[in-house]
């Protein structure tokens, strides 16, 4: 038996009487409260690929909600405290991990609910280069988001997310866990598939004329072999007369053929970068939902745009 | 009332004086170790129903009476802080989930819990009105605290320093009180918790501050080499989180290094509440996990013989109490020789005198073990709560 280290018997009283002030306690519990076994599973996601995979591998038995505002990237999105409310009483929190969605780090979310969905490849997250850092006198410096978040983008990692996911609704509802097995396993498939095609189309690109309007294409990049430099262009924005007379420069110096974008261009953008040579291809993040296209027609679109491009020239 | 009671009920209302002494003597002489019996044993009930209540405790090396009153009341000074990754090796084995614990900080003299919401669930703590901490910055209330400090939803409270001499250490923050908790009548109510997160806030390890790329912050900034800044003691630091600053929050060390004082580790059943006590068996162990109700027992042990040896002491002075009551009567019996003597000549037998002299002592101890049963009853009652309302508060 352990001995009672260090006190005195005065203390001892002092202690019992302390415990006789804090009263009576309510009925004796074992663990944390357990949330509910029936109806359907509240799942809480935080972006439009996790919500989607969740949507599709839970089925009926799974509500899946993403509560941020279509026209907002839940990347950079900071929940309203009734959202956190929502997120704080769901059956399941999906993470994306690779530190997409800032806010988690700041709000108050059980441990017990969370799935980090990137788990499974933490190793394979790719470090940004060139985020600052700083320190307070001597501590060591400290980098704030220093990791690429769009990981769904090499789809090899997003089929390793649905399956975490169909894990995770296993894990919480063991009855039907054949069920989430099926629907994860024709997910993946599904995102296999495009994988594939994918790597078709990388192997068909064969030199560095890509460019790149948003630094958020790492992992389409690393895993399909599409180099090519970025930039930090909107495309609901002109970039102004600097951004243009940079572009031109490096069009003369080595000039690229196609630049990705998050979203349609500006016409006036399109027209100038015709005039550059260069033509835009829309290859949309799908980081939130667009209304009536789901997540991996979303992605094959992408897929068909970026086949058109390249397989054309 | 026949004879004998009515004569001797109308001697102890003449001698008044001599009665009340008589029957608070005989009350107390029978009270005070039947009621120390009992509110001792009624401590011992709540002393182990709150750590019956919590499973197993982990915290690093030390004194587990410490460990255990400082996770399970929050009064005594935190022990030796853990990391976070124990908190992560309590998870990894699968065995248990951990709730971590972080005290030592106070707010209006409560103490300050930083904790994460499985702690809420875990002790079926409801929120009476407000919602609980969704952010950083934000407390919820215990009941106690809430109305020892005036506050409602929508307040601030102001952390307090650690030390008053801490002058150059951490800055108090200001927190947003967002809920009250329901009463539960421990040691919850009084606390005010907050988000772990907001507790390292606390400690100085996490902080808010403008950007130091903007251009309007050279004048805190030391050196710029590339993309490595380095910042002097003039950046200015929030000591508010709003929604307009908390992205700017951050620590300067990785989370499995980040202090805890301790955690709660509810195991999933018995056999794996085991298994875990078994990891940490190693001797070079770091951290110490333990079984609270177990510490609890020790110090009940020691409660017991510190209460047996003031039994023994209260019972010396209730013999020679009882020793002195005895005396009181026969004194008495000897100065009431006369009145003695006149009850004989006007007719009454000897069995009748006695029964006279018997029925006063009879009711003096009568009415002086009632008046002790009714206070044991009082104390078994409001035990308790006398205590709290006249030695705590």
């Amino acid at each position: 038996m352990r001995r009672i280290g260090g006190h005195s018997l005065s203390g001892a009283m002092g202690a019992l009487l302390l415990a006789a002030s804090a009263c009576t306690e309510a009925t004796p519990v074992a663990r944390v409260e357990p949330r509910a076994k029936t109806g359907p599973l509240v799942v809480y996601t935080v972006n439009e690929p996790l919500r989607y995979f969740a949507a599709r591998i839970g089925g009926p038995h799974v509500e899946a909600l993403l509560p941020a505002p279509d026209d907002v990237d839940p990347a950079f999105w900071l929940p309203e405290p009734e959202d956190l409310v929502g997120y704080q009483g769901a059956d399941l929190i999906l993470r994306s991990g690779g530190g997409y969605a800032r806010w988690i780090g700041f709000a108050s979310l059980p441990r017990s609910t969370q799935v980090d969905t990137s788990a499974g490849y933490r190793d394979r997250l790719i470090a940004l280069r060139g985020s600052v850092t700083h320190s307070h006198g001597p501590q060591a410096a400290q980098s704030h988001g220093d990791t690429a978040f769009t990981t769904w983008l090499d789809l090899e990692l997003a089929a390793q997310q649905a399956r975490a996911v169909g894990e995770a609704f296993a894990d919480a509802r063991p009855l039907l866990r054949s069920d989430f097995e099926i629907a994860s396993a024709k997910l993946v498939s599904d995102l296999e598939r495009l994988d594939e095609r994918l790597l078709e189309i990388g192997a068909a690109y064969e030199d560095e004329s890509l460019l790149f309007s948003h630094p958020v294409y790492q992992y389409l990049q690393q895993r399909y072999g599409l180099g090519g430099d970025s930039l930090h262009w909107e495309p609901d924005q002109d970039p102004g007369p600097d951004e243009w007379g940079r572009l031109a420069e490096r069009q003369a110096r080595s000039p690229a053929r196609w630049m990705l974008w998050e979203a349609e261009p500006l016409p006036e953008t399109q027209r100038r970068l015709g005039e550059l040579g260069i033509t835009p291809i829309v290859f949309s993040p799908g980081g939130n939902a667009v209304e009536g296209v789901d997540w991996l027609a979303l992605m094959n679109a992408n897929a068909d745009r970026l086949e058109a491009a390249i397989r054309r020239d | 009332m026949s004879g004998p009671l009515y004569v001797a009920s109308r001697y102890l209302v003449h001698h008044r004086g001599k009665t009340i002494i008589l029957v608070l003597a005989v009350a107390l002489t029978g009270f005070v170790p039947v009621g120390l019996q009992v509110l001792v044993a009624q401590s011992a009930r709540e002393l182990t129903a709150r750590a019956d209540r919590t499973p197993l405790l982990v915290g690093s090396r030390g004194s587990p009476l410490e460990l255990v009153l400082s996770a399970l009341y929050f009064d005594t000074d935190p022990p030796v802080p853990i990391p976070w990754s124990e908190i992560e090796r309590i998870d990894d084995t699968g065995l248990a989930q951990a709730v971590p614990l972080q005290v030592g900080f106070r707010a209006g003299g409560h103490p300050i819990v930083g904790t994460t919401l499985e702690y809420l669930d875990y002790r079926r703590l409801r929120v009476a009105t407000g919602r609980r901490m969704a952010w950083l910055g934000e407390c919820v209330l215990g009941a106690r605290a809430a109305r020892e400090l005036g506050l409602e939803p929508g307040d601030d409270l102001v952390s307090s320093p650690e030390t008053v001499f801490d002058l150059a250490g951490v800055y108090p923050l200001k927190m947003r009180v967002v809920g009250v908790l329901a009463p539960s009548h421990t040691a919850d109510d009084r606390a005010v918790f907050v988000d772990i997160k907001t507790a390292w806030v606390m400690a100085g390890l996490g902080h808010g501050h403008r950007d130091l790329g903007d251009p309007d912050a050279s004048a805190a900034v030391l050196s710029r080499a590339g993309d490595r800044i380095v910042a002097n003691a003039a950046v200015l630091e929030y000591n508010q989180i709003t929604r307009e600053n908390i992205e700017s929050f951050h620590f300067h060390a990785g989370r499995s290094s980040l202090p805890v004082s301790a955690a709660l580790a509810l195991p999933t059943d018995e056999r794996a509440r085991v298994l875990l006590m078994g990891r940490y068996e190693a001797p070079d162990e770091r951290v110490q996990i333990l079984r609270p109700r177990s510490v609890m027992d020790e110090l009940l042990d020691t409660v017991v013989t510190v209460q047996s040896y003031v039994v023994a002491g209260i019972a010396l002075v209730a013999a020679a109490t009882g020793a002195t009551i005895v005396l009181v009567f026969m004194l008495s019996i000897r100065l009431r020789r006369r009145e003695i003597e006149t009850m004989t000549k006007i007719g009454g037998s000897r069995g009748s005198v006695a029964a006279v002299l018997i029925s006063e002592v009879v009711v003096v101890v009568a009415v002086g073990l009632v008046i002790a049963a009714g206070l044991t009853l009082v104390t078994s009652r409001f035990g308790s709560a006398a205590i709290r309302a006249f030695l705590l508060s």
